[in-house]
This record gives structure tokens, sequence and C-alpha cells, in this order.
């Protein structure tokens, strides 16, 4: 396992920009994707509020050519793919000549499609539903459509673990490039936001917004946190083997050192509040990462949290502070899901995006808003934008189901 | 490090457990009947491979079935299944070392089409409150991992009909990489009413049974089902004196990125990921013995696989028998593949191939040797499976005979 994977380009569509510079720039000023939404009709809910993309305009990005097939969800995927492509010096037609594949990692893809097509056989009788619809109603329609869109005729792979999805998907995809099974991946996640998906965690009283709430808090590790809010995007970061790369002269953003993963498969039902079986899961998933890059807990020098303002965010700062053993005083660690939102199967690629940037740029967004902070990471969270020398991150990413996956990343050497 | 097999487990339209499944197969027994899980008044055709009298509560010891929806149900009969034929139990792993990957077309499709249902009927109450954690499609792993102790890799690989593939392929890569001792693998998929609906829409159901390579074929017969294989390295497998049904070699994946719903006209995606998949697997394409079709039954796809296989093994192709046993259990959308392992580790154990049923009318575009007349007594070295999807996604595993 020598080959080893550097990340050459990267591409964003989300609510606080549609490049990393901006995206980045938005999360150190402490702006909040949180807003009305406008995409659709919300009976009975004045207002609702979420991180959409409300501006979102794919012509701009794609041209009008071949976009009648792609729903939302394959249009946010597609353009993020055409980012990319071009921030790492991928032409079409150099897209079209290689077997440059596709990994996704998504938690609803597109549901909404979905209830359209099934509520539109309800109403007006199976006979009416659309064949065209159908066609992106499995889950992997948004990479079958990118895919289609840029030509890329690699391994196009989808992966679901909840709201892991987006940093299993790298994860997934470097084991191909390591192995040699590949040499050039688009990877990330993708998800959008939609009536389906708000109602439900709207509902299910996860939301910093949801009934019974007197005002949103999504302020991670605060001890005056309420729920997260949802969000949207697509996010892919270009990954290729690091000599297939110099081959071509690309440029390098940054270098993933290692990735592990881990379920809490002993809790009886998904986490609620903070979990020591959960903690367990992640501890075991950092530990697995940092093995894998060969490093150990003293050489992270940043943390990109997957903490979201949920009252389980406990749980991740229990394990942080066990994995670094009471060196978190001199750690930084960000929440990003403060400004952004949590993207759900797109969070864990738009965190390692922003982690790209924090090591190019060597400041780490502050997690805006945060004042009383609960518990074990007193020394290492601040609602202040930090500027400090860091070459190696860990960017973490945790299901209330039980999964769990850790990324390493490092500054190219 | 070679990857072997070591449990085997399925729920299908013509069997549940390996050995009825299997007796099945070999009988050529059709699994097709009139649909009744759903309302069929308002379709032209009434053709399902429904799994009758499911009862999941046997499987169940740590969960509420009642608290998850079908298809999770299918993964967890069919994994307790592939542990308990591995011999293997919670005691008997490291939990952290235990893992599980599962493909998947449409997740939990009835908990969708329980909300649309309320949306429609304008009842929104319940169902709403519990969509948002029962959907998503990951939770069929979770399910399975809370009820086995798999406290490693956990993950779903939606790559519609081909997500078996994808599965298998993923859990022999994580063994490979050191990322666990013991993986379990497979597909499942409920009966649904999206996909009904859609493969109605298309116009691609059979009106009465499914007959792959024939020429008079008029499609595939949507279906359900959930199968999964346990992998483990072969020196763990040997220590612990388990019974290894075949090795799991290698595999090949490719997009056409040509068509959402159709397969390239010359099958060129298909013939490159038969390619990787011989490359992987360090086979040459004269070993191959068995080619576990694709094989829906519909006009392109047969057709397309056909010349696929043509392109890969040249006039060889003409000497592998090729079988698709979708012609009895139907297309079981993200479980096929991975029912069409079980069914290609038992070939290579048991040496014998399962026939294509219902076969009558020879097609001049379909025109390889497709055992047509009943289950043959081959004892075969190689064999490779093919998968494809929705999203011109290709996958093609090789698995060999065991030899010790």
């Amino acid at each position: 396992m020598n080959r080893e994977v550097v990340i050459t380009g990267t591409g964003v569509v989300s609510p606080l920009g549609d490049s990393r510079g901006e995206v980045h720039e938005a999360l150190c000023a402490g702006q909040t994707a949180l807003k009305s939404v406008q995409g659709f009709d919300t009976p009975g809910i004045e207002p609702p509020l979420a991180g959409e993309i409300a501006d979102f305009d794919p012509v701009a990005y794609l041209g009008s050519r071949n976009l009648r097939p792609l729903d939302r969800t394959s249009k946010l995927l597609t353009t993020a793919a055409k980012l990319a492509a071009e921030d790492s010096g991928w032409t079409a037609e150099m897209l079209a000549e290689h077997d440059v594949g596709l990994v996704v990692g998504t938690m609803f893809c597109s549901a909404h499609t979905i209830s359209q097509f099934d509520q539109r056989g309800l109403r007006e009788g199976p006979s009416r539903a659309s064949p065209l619809d159908f066609a992106n109603t499995v889950i992997n329609a948004a990479s079958g459509q990118a895919a289609i869109w840029h030509k890329l005729s690699g391994l196009n792979s989808t992966i679901s673990a909840g709201s892991t999805s987006g940093l299993q998907a790298l994860a997934y995809a470097v084991d191909m490039i390591r192995s040699g099974r590949a040499t050039a991946l688009l990877s990330g996640g993708v998800e959008e936001l939609c009536y389906e998906t708000f109602f439900g965690f709207y509902n299910s009283g996860s939301l910093c917004n949801s009934p019974g709430r007197d005002q949103p808090m999504p302020v991670p590790f605060d001890t005056r946190r309420n729920g997260f809010f949802l969000s949207e995007g697509a996010a892919l970061l270009m990954l290729e083997e690091a000599e297939s790369a110099a081959a071509r002269g690309a440029r390098v953003l940054a270098e993933i050192k290692g990735h592990g993963s881990a379920f809490d498969c002993r809790s009886s039902s998904r986490a609620d509040g903070h979990s020591e079986l959960l903690a367990d899961a992640i501890v075991r998933a950092v530990q697995a990462a940092l093995d894998d890059a060969g490093l150990t807990a003293a050489d992270v020098q940043a943390v990109s949290a997957s903490a979201n303002g949920s009252r389980a965010d406990m749980t991740e700062a229990t394990a942080l502070a066990q994995t670094f053993n009471g060196q978190t005083d001199r750690l930084p660690v960000t929440a990003i899901k403060r400004m952004l939102g949590d993207q759900l199967g797109a969070a864990g690629a738009m965190q390692t995006i922003d982690m790209v940037e924090t090591i190019h740029d060597q400041r780490l967004p502050g997690i805006h808003g945060l004042e009383d902070v609960e518990g074990t990471l007193p020394g290492s969270v601040s609602d202040l934008t930090r500027e400090f020398e860091v070459e190696t991150a860990l960017v973490n990413s945790v299901g209330l189901d039980g999964n769990c996956c850790s990324l390493v990343i490092a500054a190219h050497s | 490090m070679r990857v072997v097999v070591t449990g085997l487990g399925a729920v299908t339209p013509i069997g549940t457990g390996r050995e009825d499944f299997w007796t099945s197969l070999l009988e050529g027994r059709n699994g097709f009947g009139d649909v009744t899980s759903l309302d069929i008044s308002g379709y032209k055709v009434n053709r399902g491979c429904e799994l009758r009298d499911f009862d999941a509560s046997p499987y169940f010891q740590r969960q509420d079935p009642n608290s998850m929806g079908r298809t999770s149900h299918l993964a967890v009969a069919a994994a307790r299944m592939a542990l308990g034929d591995a011999g293997l139990d919670a005691d008997s792993y490291p939990s952290e070392r235990a893992g599980v990957c599962i493909g998947t077309t449409s997740g939990e499709p009835l908990v969708i089409e329980e909300l649309d249902d309320c949306i429609v009927g304008e009842c929104l109450d319940e169902s709403d409150k519990h969509f948002s954690y029962r959907y998503p499609c990951h939770v069929i792993a979770a399910h399975v991992a809370r009820e086995f102790e798999l406290g490693g890799i956990n993950q779903v690989i939606p790559t519609a009909c081909a997500a078996g593939n994808y599965a298998v392929a993923y859990a022999m890569d994580a063994l490979l990489a050191g990322r666990a001792d013991v993986m379990l693998a497979g597909g499942a998929d409920a009966f649904s009413r999206i996909t009904y609906t859609g493969f109605y829409r298309l116009g691609a159901i059979a009106p009465d049974i499914c007959r792959p390579f024939d020429l008079n074929r008029s499609g595939m017969i949507p279906g359900e089902g959930a199968a999964m294989v346990v992998l483990e390295s072969e020196e763990r497998a040997q220590r612990r004196g388990a019974r290894i049904y075949a090795e799991m070699a290698g595999y090949g994946l490719s997009c056409d990125a040509f068509h959402m719903t159709g397969p390239h006209p010359e099958g060129d995606g298909a013939a490159r990921a038969m390619r990787m998949a011989l490359k992987s697997s360090r086979s040459n394409r004269e070993d191959v013995g068995y080619i576990c079709a694709h094989g829906t039954g519909t006009k392109a796809s047969d057709k397309a696989e056909t010349k696929a296989v043509k392109q890969v093994f040249g006039d060889g192709a003409y000497q592998i028998p090729v079988s698709s046993i979708k012609s009895m259990l139907g297309h079981t959308m993200g479980a096929a593949s991975a029912i069409e392992a079980v069914a290609c580790a038992s070939t290579l154990s048991e040496g014998k191939i399962p026939p294509t049923a219902n076969w009558e009318t020879p097609d001049p575009e379909c025109d390889l040797d497709y055992v047509t007349s009943g289950a043959r007594d081959q004892q075969v070295e190689v064999v490779m499976s093919n998968a494809y999807a929705f999203g011109g996604n290709n996958a093609s595993i090789v698995l060999k005979r065991y030899r010790g």
C-alpha cells in the first residue's frame, strides 16, 4: 500500500458560497446559512428555517444542455463535479478519455423525486407516473446522472452511512486508489433540502426550529443548544494517486493520510443524548484513522467536529477528550455545522474541503455564538476564528444511528 | 491473503435458506404469482415475485422488528442464516473487527410509501415523525449490526440492481486492507409500489413469466429478497475449521455513462467490468467455466449482455455455460446479485450449474449456451457473476473453487 492519495481540486455548492475560498471566508466571518425557506410550501409553520441554496441556478454552471433529466440532487452533484474538475485541471475531454470514477455519499438522495413519483401514481393512477422521474428514484440516481453528464466511465459508487456518508465516500475512494483499482476519483457527498426530509426532521423534534423551541440555538457544544438546522449542498474532491497527479503536473492541495470507521452496535437504538457506547465507537474510528495514517494523537493540530447543535454533541466532545488524552486545551476544534447547517450526506466532504482551506490559510473558523461551553472541550472550542500553524488535521463524522468515520489530511510534503 | 466464503444465507421467492433455495434452483422452480401486497387495479400487468408469509420475528433477538422497515427484516433474516451457516455467533468474532456491507436499490421504500399515502390522504401524523430515522437506507446495515454485534465497518452501497456485487466487492477489499477480520456482505430489497410502478411505466414487466435470452422474452418480473455471505481470510477460516464454499477472487466495476435506465447497446461498459474482474482475480478467460448472467429477461439487457460476453471471451464464449436465475426468482433488485453470489458459491462447491428456466425459442442475437434443459452436473473452477444497474453501473465478480 505505497500508493498515496492527494487532493487536486474541490467543488462546492452550498448556501454559503460556491468555492472553498468563499465558503471559508463566510465561515470565518461567522455568517449563518439559516434563513426562511423558499423552495417548498410549509403549511402551519412560520417561518420554516433552513440552509437553502435559494438562488441555485444550474444553468449558470452547466449551460442548458442535457439538464432536463436531472432533478435537484443530480444538478447539485453535477455542478460540484464540474467545479471540482475545473479546479483540478481536468478538462471535459480529459474526463471523457480516462476512466475517472465517482464515489458519492448521500443519506436521502432524491427523496423528493421518489415521493413525487409515488404521489402522482396515487393521485392520478399508476399509468400517469413519469418514467423519466422513475430513473431518478434509485438512490444512486445522482451519481448516475452526473456520470452521464461528464462522461465518467470509471467505477461509480454511492455510499450511504447516514450523516457520515460523505466522509465514508472519501474513505472508500481512498482505498480504491490505494489498492490500484482507480487513479482518479471525484468523491464526496450530496444532499438536497426538500419538503420530505425537512418535515421528517422537524416533526421528529431534531431541529433547532422543531415544535416547542423558543428560539433556534444550533450552537454546538453550547449548554443552550437545542438542535441542528437542516441544510443542503454538494461537495466533491478530486482525489488522485500521487505519482499520477505529479506526472500530469497537477497542483496538490493536500494529502489524505488515512481513515478509519467504526459502528456503535451496542446501543439499543439511535443516540438521543450523551452515549458512552457511541463515544467508544468514535474513539475507535479516530484511532483507526490515526493508525492508518501512521500518526499519533499528538500529531493532530486541528479538528473539524461533526457536532451540529444536538444534545449528542457531548458524546463527540467526550470521545475527543479521551482520544487526545487531556491535550485538548492545545487542540483547536471547530464545528462548521453551526454556520452551514447539517448537510447530512454532504457534510463530511464539506468539512474536509474547509479543512483543506484551513491548512492553506492557517485560519480555523470559530463556532459563532458559542458562549457557555458544556463539558470536556473548554480550551479547544471558541467563537473566535483563530490563526495558527496547522499541517495535519482530523475530520470527524458521527451519525446518531452509530456510524462513525474519521479522516486525517495533511499539507502536501 | 485470500478471501473465502464460509457462510451463505438467502431469503428468496423460491426458497428460504441456502439448501431450500439451492434445491429450488436446480429444480427450475418458478416464483411468479399475482401481486398481493399492493392494489393492482390500476395496472395492466399483474406479475410479481413476492415473499409470501415471510415472518421476521424468528430472526430477531435484540431488536423489535416493528421499529423498522421490511428491507431490514429481510437483511437480518439472511444475515442470521449466513452466520449460522458459517458456524459463527457474536462470541466467535471480536465485535470491532466484524463489519457489514449491504447493497440495495430502494432502501426502505415502504416507509416513504407510507408517508406518501399520508400526504395524499391528508393524514400526516405518526409516519412523518419516524420518516427521518426509518427511511434512510443506511439503517439496513445498522439493524444488522445491532442484531449481531458488528462494531466495525458499516455501510450500505445503494448502487441499484448491481448493488449486491458492489457490497461483496467492498467487503473483500475491507478484508484485504486489514480493516476487518469478518465481513457480512450482501443485498436486500422489499417489494415496492414505487419500483413496480416504475418498471410498469417503462414497459419492462413480463405479463406471464420471465424468459431470459428467449426470442419471445417479454420482460422482467419485480421481486424481493435478501442474501448475505460471510467473508473472511482463508487463514482464519482454516484455523477455525470452517467449511469453505469458494474463494472470492476479484471484481471489476465500470460505468456506461451513457443512459440512466438502458444498457450500452454494444455492452462496452459491461465488457470493461468483466475484463477488470478477470485481471483482478488473476484469471484467464479460458478458466471461466460458468457465467451467472444479469439476464433480466428484457430485450435490450439480455442482448447487450450477450454482446459483452462475446467481446470479452471471443469464440470461447460459446463454450461457457451462461444462465440467468432471474428466470425463476424474478428480479430482486439490490438483492439480486447477492442471491446470485450465493448460487455461484454453491455451484463451485456442489459441481452443479443452475438452469435458465422457461426458455423455449432461440434468439439469433442471443446464441450462447444458456443451460436451457435443466441443471447441469459440471465441476467448475471459476465463475463470473454479472450485475448491471440504473445509472449505467456494471459490476462483475469472480469466485473460484476452493481446493485448500
